[in-house]
């Protein structure tokens, strides 16, 4: 079956995580394996599936910043997406395209990231469980679910990295933003801006060739069904307090 | 109420509120950066802990059990880090 690929799109948080909701329904039904590739707008931070919103965001640093807030239908941790500084991703097939396997399943995916990287240079592996990392630092974070038969795999690329901006949105204490703790994090963290001359464009054009290479592919677009989907969905789950303060 | 994180070596974070009457287990909830497969077991494994004694091994094996009844996946802890927490917790 041919894939579809929905080229760098901008959403809101409750929209980005409703797109991968209704476009992973969509291949439950028959619909074509995607691939999809987004920016956050606004800025947002995402929690993992079992994670507590309270004990992660300090919400009253995002109402200030206009910092969205969403927690994903994944696993894994806290992420800050900034609207300038990353590039998602999202894998949506059936299960049986990958296996069983959930750590060999996060080394093929992941492969295609860090055979982006190899075109930008960056000399990139995956560490399981669910990272990718070049010069001991890691540079994508990734998170999967399986539901229905139907893998869905998002993960994020760090294009550039502002540590204290992040952790003013995080639940870290004020006294811990300290510069020791912003250096801990640089040695920890790193992005496509720091390693590599690679402008955020020829970023993004080295994911999409290595994410479709040897695959039948074409350009396509969401059906008016999983729009439809996607709004109710953004609506009445991901926007909603029971869904995001589950925890 | 008590309260316990627990970051598993070369794992996830695990952290747990559990509440208990007399050694057994009222309430319990686990939150953190882990992954299971599916998802939604995860109310199912703290439904299975409510009225268990404060063993580890017994309520590893609970949780092991429900685990492998739904042939689930929990990557980056394991049954016993759940319930190494819940006895963190509890102290």
């Amino acid at each position: 079956m041919k894939w579809r690929v929905i080229p760098l799109e901008i959403h809101d948080a409750a929209t980005a995580m409703a797109l991968d909701e209704a476009a992973s329904e969509a291949v439950r039904l028959g619909g074509p394996p995607t691939i999809r590739f987004y920016r956050w707008l606004p800025s947002a931070v995402s929690i993992g599936y079992f994670q507590s919103m309270e004990a992660e965001v300090n919400l009253d640093a995002c109402r200030r910043l206009g910092v969205d807030q969403v927690r994903r239908r994944t696993g894994g941790g806290t992420v800050y997406h900034d609207h300038d500084g990353e590039i998602t991703y999202s894998v949506i097939a059936p299960e049986s395209f990958f296996g069983k396997d959930i750590i060999a399943s996060y080394n093929l995916i992941c492969g295609w990231i860090v055979e982006a990287f190899s075109q930008l240079g960056i000399c990139a592996e995956f560490k399981p469980i669910n990272d990718i990392v070049t010069q001991g630092k890691k540079i994508s974070g990734n998170a999967q679910t399986r539901r229905n038969k139907v893998l869905l795999q998002h993960g994020t690329i760090l294009y550039d990295l502002d540590v204290k901006k992040m952790f003013s949105v995080l639940r870290v204490s004020e006294e811990k933003i300290s510069d020791k703790m912003i250096a801990a994090v640089e040695d920890r963290v790193t992005c496509v801006r720091k390693v590599s001359n690679a402008t955020r464009d020829e970023t993004y054009q080295a994911l999409c060739e290595a994410f479709t290479k040897d695959k039948d592919f074409y350009e396509g677009e969401w059906t008016e069904k999983e729009l439809a989907y996607t709004k109710e969905l953004a609506k009445t789950k991901y926007s909603t307090r029971d869904w995001n303060f589950q925890r | 109420m008590g309260s316990a994180s627990l970051k598993v070596s070369g794992g996830k974070m695990v952290n747990t509120k559990v509440e208990l009457h007399n050694d057994s287990i009222i309430s319990v909830q686990f939150t953190g950066d882990f992954f299971l497969h599916p998802e939604e077991l995860i109310e199912v494994i703290e439904s299975s802990l409510i009225g268990k004694r404060l063993d580890e091994d017994d309520l590893a094996q609970t949780i092991n059990y429900v685990l492998q009844e739904h042939n689930a996946q929990l990557i980056g802890a394991s049954g016993q880090d759940f319930a190494r927490v819940i006895m963190e917790a509890s102290q």
